[in-house]
């Protein structure tokens, strides 16, 4: 039966040709199209992680919802002790969040001022990375202030310059003090530089009464595919039904929800094509079977069974797309691996999309093996039911009629 | 003659029904899941555009020279009020509207975030831009001390409607005010800044909270058909920033365009595919009557009528195909149109993005004729292959050959 299909292959060339071109063009769009779409947004992940979420942070129950002083965690060392023995955690921070204002000579401006371990905090976020002037903190930089670039110019201020900070204490009293700028960031990310400054942590927690408190609690790991076990280890050793453990898939939910209604949307359009491609194969393996339908009653009439025909339907379409895919896989592959480690780059794009948390101009691929299989599959699949219709039909003929038909 | 022709086309184009019907098919599916595509991504767009244009700059704003450059209240424009009253006099001005912005600190007992306070005039807005229909929950309504907040800024201080919020910021003295307001209403704007940051407050209270003249304001925005008003406008008032909205809003523009190129290169990768379709059938179905044709040139039927036969039997499936696509796509574009496309299962992420949870698909008579076109073209060209072979034709040789 797989010398018949050869055969039947090589003798109806333009069927063939046409089936292969479409199989080729149709899994190089799938596998192109969904490692751009995957890699744009993992890099959108994980430019977002690096910046300053955390793989895990913890916090205590209601703060994220409620907020306010009350949910502060109070007792910072014994949580830190108990991280340190957990297997996959890589490192931890804590810092303290507030908001205040923020006036220089001549503005004033609201700013979210965090008080950071210095050292630990420049292997949790890229803010030390982000330096543009200036320096960055160190435990023992006193008043100094970090600050964002974006907030540098609402502020109009500069190196060294001093500035007010008017806010309120973990102990909710007043809390006021001058601080000095001494260097200036930017991650790229438009809201985030905008927005934030920030002071050592001994410093802060001097001024604000916030010994041994923390916000949350800052949780790299080894690796990020280990998140969700390493939060059960976290929660477990913990024992704390008044702390919560979240790993970056919650903590960022409104960004990996906007992933997913992108990834719908692409595979919409995605489908559009292959629904198209998969009826024009039909319709080529339906034209090609109804012009033999005098060959198959020959078939049957000298014993070949309706199994025998599925046979011969399925080795002609397996042969057809194994050609297609056998030199659409590398290629395609070639390609997304080629992205994956050379972006693209579109000048401006993080300019024109910062509302969007955009903050590379680079849109690179995801070369993922598991990815590209499942898409060659998906091909495959479609071709196969591409042969059902015409199986149908020539069943429909009896071994007389089908050897009478012209 | 041309009747008879006709005849021979419609009967010879259902002579193999199955495979006639599999091309039809084929057609619909793909112009109708094509027009359903291009309908959503149309609607969005133009939603978004429209909902940015309603709910802030309009067709034309008009800043203070510096203000976009260091977006202060010293940077305001003094005469607001009487700018807008003549701009409100020219001929092709629909709607003017003025804003009082500053920006500040946000805080409730709980929690504090970035906001900006933003003085409007309720009736002004309603003209302006519908405002009533951003209103998310509440009521539009300043009584005691009201504020309509941001549906993202009420997420982040999770304000709810009756809560205190305390704004903070510099007046033009430069020194720093506070003023208590109570929320009446929640708005959902789709415009991503004013969401995420705006607290409307009546334009009279902003001014004397900032210590400024009531006919002082930020921004004076136009509704306007207009194209030729921008440059009057710019003209007339030099010593302002005379801007349109797609100069305000570039992402806008880069948005419109990338929907129209990626709507084209689906239209054309759809079209070229349905040309492929058409052409295995025609071409298999002009083959097996090569003895037919080889007959009728034989008995003296000029090849010119041959040609029309096929152009039209190829211009029948077409046809019927389009009309079936048609009747789908529309009922498709119907459905998207009146009950849209629900994604409030991902309503955080849409309305972080400025797109609303339920998404509306637009119609237009462009898709349709666009898309005849194209299936009528893609039909006559999918024919021209086999009709070069019919052309070489030598009607003995071929009715030797058959028998």
């Amino acid at each position: 039966m797989f010398s018949l299909a050869l055969k039947n292959i090589l003798f109806y060339k333009g069927r063939s040709i046409t089936t292969v071109l479409l199989t080729f063009v149709s899994a190089m769009l799938f596998v192109v199209y969904v490692s751009m779409m995957d890699g744009s947004h993992k890099s959108m992940l994980e430019n977002s992680l690096k910046i300053y979420t955390g793989a895990i942070e913890i916090y205590k129950k209601e703060y994220r919802d409620v907020g306010g002083n009350e949910y502060l965690i109070k007792d910072v060392e014994k949580i830190t002790k108990k991280l340190e023995l957990i297997n996959g955690v890589k490192s931890y921070t804590t810092r303290y969040e507030t908001y205040g204002l923020l006036s220089s000579k001549e503005n004033s401006s609201a700013s979210m001022i965090a008080g950071v371990e210095a050292l630990k905090e420049s292997e949790h976020s890229s803010i030390q990375k982000a330096l543009v002037s200036g320096k960055y903190l160190s435990d023992l930089s006193g008043n100094c202030l970090y600050m964002g670039d974006g907030l540098v110019k609402k502020l109009k201020i500069s190196l060294n310059d001093e500035l007010a900070f008017v806010g309120a204490a973990s102990d909710d009293s007043f809390a006021a003090d001058i601080f000095k700028l001494c260097g200036i960031f930017k991650t790229g990310s438009f809201g985030f530089d905008s927005t934030s400054s920030f002071v050592s942590r001994d410093y802060f927690d001097a001024l604000m009464y916030a010994d041994n408190k923390a916000s949350y609690i800052n949780i790299k790991v080894d690796n990020l595919e280990d998140v969700e076990r390493i939060k059960a280890d976290i929660q477990k050793a913990l024992n704390d039904d008044t702390l919560e453990v979240l790993t970056w898939k919650t903590l960022m939910k409104t960004m990996v929800d906007a992933m997913e209604v992108d990834s719908i949307f692409g595979y919409i359009s995605l489908a559009l094509f292959l629904i198209v491609i998969f009826f024009v194969i039909m319709i080529y393996g339906f034209v090609n079977i109804s012009s033999r339908i005098k060959e198959f009653g020959v078939l049957e009439s000298i014993g070949l069974s309706n199994t025998n025909i599925l046979k011969l339907l399925f080795y002609e379409i397996f042969i057809l797309t194994s050609l297609a895919i056998l030199i659409a896989t590398p290629i395609a592959a070639s390609i997304t691996y080629y992205y994956t480690q050379n972006p693209i780059i579109i000048e401006g794009i993080s300019e024109m999309y910062k509302d969007y948390g955009i903050v590379s101009d680079e849109i690179p691929f995801d070369f993922n093996p598991f990815t590209i299989i499942w898409n060659i599959g998906v091909i495959y699949l479609l071709n196969l039911i591409s042969i059902i219709y015409p199986y149908l039909y020539i069943k429909s003929f009896s071994p007389i009629e089908a050897s009478h038909h012209v | 003659m041309f009747r008879l022709i006709l005849k021979m086309a419609w009967k010879n184009s259902f002579l193999r029904l199955s495979r006639t019907l599999l091309v039809i098919i084929m057609i619909a599916v793909s112009m109708s899941m094509m027009l359903a595509l291009q309908g959503l991504y149309d609607g969005m767009a133009e939603n978004m555009l429209d909902k940015n244009k309603r709910s802030d700059s309009g067709d034309i704003t008009l800043y203070a020279k510096d203000y976009r450059l260091n977006p202060e209240i010293k940077n305001s424009i003094l005469d607001a009020q009487s700018i807008k009253e003549d701009i409100a006099k020219m001929n092709g001005v629909k709607a003017v509207m003025m804003r009082l912005n500053a920006d500040g600190l946000a805080s409730t007992a709980r929690k504090s975030s970035f906001a900006s306070i933003v003085g409007i005039d309720l009736a002004e807005e309603e003209k302006f831009g519908e405002f009533s229909e951003f209103l998310n929950s509440g009521a539009l309504n300043f009584s005691k001390r009201g504020a309509l907040v941001g549906i993202e800024l009420a997420k982040t201080l999770k304000l709810r409607i009756g809560s205190k919020v305390i704004f903070s910021t510099q007046d033009a003295s430069g020194e720093i005010n506070s003023i208590a307001l109570r929320v009446r209403g929640i708005v959902q704007t789709t415009n991503i800044r004013l969401d995420n940051f705006a607290i409307y407050v009546p334009r009279e209270k902003v001014s004397s909270f900032l210590a400024l003249n009531s006919t002082t304001a930020t921004q004076i925005s136009i509704s306007s058909d207009d194209e030729t008003l921008q440059k009057t406008l710019q003209t007339k008032y030099s010593q302002l920033d005379v801007k349109s909205f797609f100069e305000l809003q570039p992402m806008m523009q880069m948005m419109q365009d990338m929907m129209v190129i990626f709507n084209s290169i689906t239209f054309f990768i759809v079209m070229l595919v349905v040309f492929i379709g058409i052409l295995g059938v025609m071409y298999v179905s002009i083959l097996d009557r090569v003895r037919e044709f080889g007959i009728m040139l034989g008995i003296g039927m000029r090849y010119k009528y041959i040609r029309l036969q096929i152009i039209l039997e190829s211009l029948i499936i077409g046809f019927i195909g389009f009309v079936l696509g048609s009747i789908f796509g529309v009922l498709f574009l119907y459905y998207l149109g009146v009950y849209g496309l629900d994604l409030s299962e991902f309503a955080d992420a849409m309305q972080s993005f400025g797109y609303e949870t339920i998404l509306y698909a637009t119609i237009k008579l462009s898709y349709f004729t666009n898309t005849f076109l194209a299936i009528m073209m893609a039909s006559v060209l999918s024919v021209l292959l086999p009709l070069r072979k019919i052309k070489k034709l030598n009607p003995v040789e071929v009715i030797k050959a058959q028998i």
